[in-house]
């Protein structure tokens, strides 16, 4: 047993092992080519991307072009990290019905954990597979209504239908919830 | 007249061969990449150009407009002259290595040797004189950065440089018993006819030609040290990116850092260089003569030569993507009792052999 490992020392067999795995990866890349690297060249080709990714998080609308959302303020509630300020408003002439004024999403805090789309009830949040996101200027993502219209608009482009019996004056929460037609996603 | 022509062909030979060394340079650099990259599973450089092969030319550039900072602490005189200290004996061994055949060549009257710059009869020495001088540089570049971790680099720098030249020294001493000579040419053309002549195996002409005078101890010591004295894995304990950022280089920015750089690759062109002539024949076909003949074996002996340089570069490569480095107390002790021990027994046992037997 001492002679085999003397024998192994002197003959450096442990780093002849390593350096035959290194060029056996060598080999299987370059001469018999049945081996790829596991390298995604980024920018050129993207990974795909699970099913629930969780990206930028988008406004939607309904298939008329309607605002979904109704201001109710539930996800500024169920927010973690604050960043979403919803300021509502009465639809003038309607006093039943509230819709957001205005609605900002300061995503530079944002961690992505979707509890503000669980948290809607008209399902009008929803996360995009959006991620490349850098800006020079981080005012840049403090996102407003209609950029985060567009990114629904971008990325669903098939709309929720209206429900028949919603009245258009009178806000429902979850009212038909189960009758909903499922998203396109 | 005559010194004129003489001078003439040596710049011309000096301008091809730091031509050949720089263009090299920037290959390796490349080389490098792609080659651990391959063996990682990864792709190395892909974007500039077609699989990043201007990847080097873009390096350069970058490397050359970039700021050069000098620390305030630094001294700066040692400062801007390290990276000069380190780079100039890098380039100047390689006057005399032969990279082809011994021929003469007579232009205007004056004998011209066109594949080897000078010979000089202690070449090998010269080389070594030199190499040590570059050790300087890592030093002086480790101490004048006024940084901690430039300066434990530069220390680290300065004890590994010294046991492993130790045994670069005495790995080589086997090979001028057998050749009987401190040139470089000569030890080359000592190793003609096959593959058994080269120093690595050692078979002889004479009577006993048949038992081998092998240096293939020296060979592995020196490949070893020499792998070690350009600090390169898994010797590079200078370098240490994961402990010390970047060791002696630490400091450095812009061309600065460029010359340690084109410093570290010339240093391994040089040692492959150095391994190829004492241990593996030189210009030397591995069958004896040539199979072209005339001005076209000449061509052969250097495309030999560059074979044989590029094997060992590509060795370089190989071990980098395979081993860790060591630590700092194995580094020694692998110096001093494994390797020491060994180069000089492999003194003695050729000087005994080469007494009785040649």
């Amino acid at each position: 047993m001492a002679v085999a490992d003397l024998v192994k020392t002197f003959t450096f067999y442990e780093i002849l092992i390593g350096m035959k795995a290194t060029i056996t990866v060598f080999i299987q890349r370059i001469i018999l080519r049945n081996r790829k690297a596991v390298t995604l060249q980024y920018p050129h080709e993207k990974r795909d991307l699970p099913g629930t990714y969780r990206g930028m998080i988008a406004l939607l609308k309904y298939d008329d072009g309607t605002e979904k959302c109704v201001g109710c303020d539930l996800c500024e509630a169920a927010c973690p990290s604050r960043v979403i300020t919803v300021i509502s408003a009465e639809v003038e002439g309607e006093p039943m019905k509230r819709y957001a004024k205005e609605y900002y999403m300061d995503m530079t805090r944002c961690l992505f954990c979707g509890l503000c789309v669980d948290a809607c009830p008209v399902d009008a949040l929803a996360m995009t597979k959006e991620y490349a996101w850098a800006r020079y200027n981080k005012r840049d993502l403090r996102l407003d209504k209609p950029q985060l219209l567009a990114l629904g608009d971008r990325n669903f482009p098939e709309r929720e239908k209206k429900l028949e019996f919603q009245h258009p004056n009178v806000a429902y929460f979850n009212i038909g919830h189960k009758s909903l037609p499922s998203k396109a996603s | 007249m005559d010194m004129l022509v003489f001078a003439g062909a040596s710049v011309v030979k000096i301008a091809v061969v730091m031509v050949t060394v720089l263009l090299t340079v920037a290959v390796l650099t490349l080389a490098e990449r792609k080659v651990l990259s391959w063996m990682q599973d990864r792709m190395g450089p892909m974007e500039v150009g077609p699989y990043g092969i201007l990847q080097p030319i873009a390096d350069g550039i970058k490397l050359f407009f970039k700021e050069d900072i000098i620390p305030s602490g630094a001294n700066w005189v040692l400062f801007s002259l390290a990276p000069i200290i380190s780079l100039i004996p890098a380039f100047i061994g390689f006057a005399v290595v032969p990279y082809g055949p011994n021929i003469e060549y007579d232009l205007y009257g004056v004998t011209i040797k066109p594949f080897i710059i000078t010979d000089i009869n202690i070449g090998i020495l010269y080389i070594l004189a030199f190499t040590s001088i570059g050790a300087y540089g890592v030093i002086l570049g480790g101490w004048a950065s006024n940084n901690k971790y430039s300066l434990l680099g530069g220390l680290r720098a300065a004890a590994q440089v010294i046991s492993y030249e130790l045994n670069v020294g005495l790995a080589i001493i086997g090979v001028i018993i057998l050749s009987g000579s401190l040139s470089m040419v000569t030890i080359a053309e000592k190793q003609a006819g096959g593959f058994w002549h080269w120093n690595v195996i050692g078979m002889g002409h004479g009577a006993w030609w048949w038992i081998p005078v092998t240096q293939v101890i020296g060979f592995v010591v020196y490949v070893i040290s020499s792998v070690a004295e350009t600090n390169r894995l898994p010797f590079d304990l200078p370098e240490a990116d994961s402990e010390l950022v970047a060791g002696w280089m630490t400091e450095y920015s812009g061309m600065r850092f460029a010359f340690f750089f084109m410093a570290e690759y010339a240093n391994m062109i040089l040692v492959s260089c150095i391994a190829s002539v004492l241990f593996l024949g030189g210009y030397h076909a591995p069958y004896p003569g040539t199979l072209f003949p005339g001005i076209l074996g000449y061509f052969e002996g250097i495309a030999w030569f560059t074979v044989k340089v590029y094997c060992f570069l590509f060795l370089f490569f190989w071990i980098r993507a395979t081993l860790p480095r060591l630590r700092y107390d194995q580094l020694m002790r692998f110096g001093w009792k494994v390797m020491l021990p060994l180069a000089l027994a492999n003194i003695v046992i050729t000087s005994i052999v080469v007494y009785f037997l040649r």
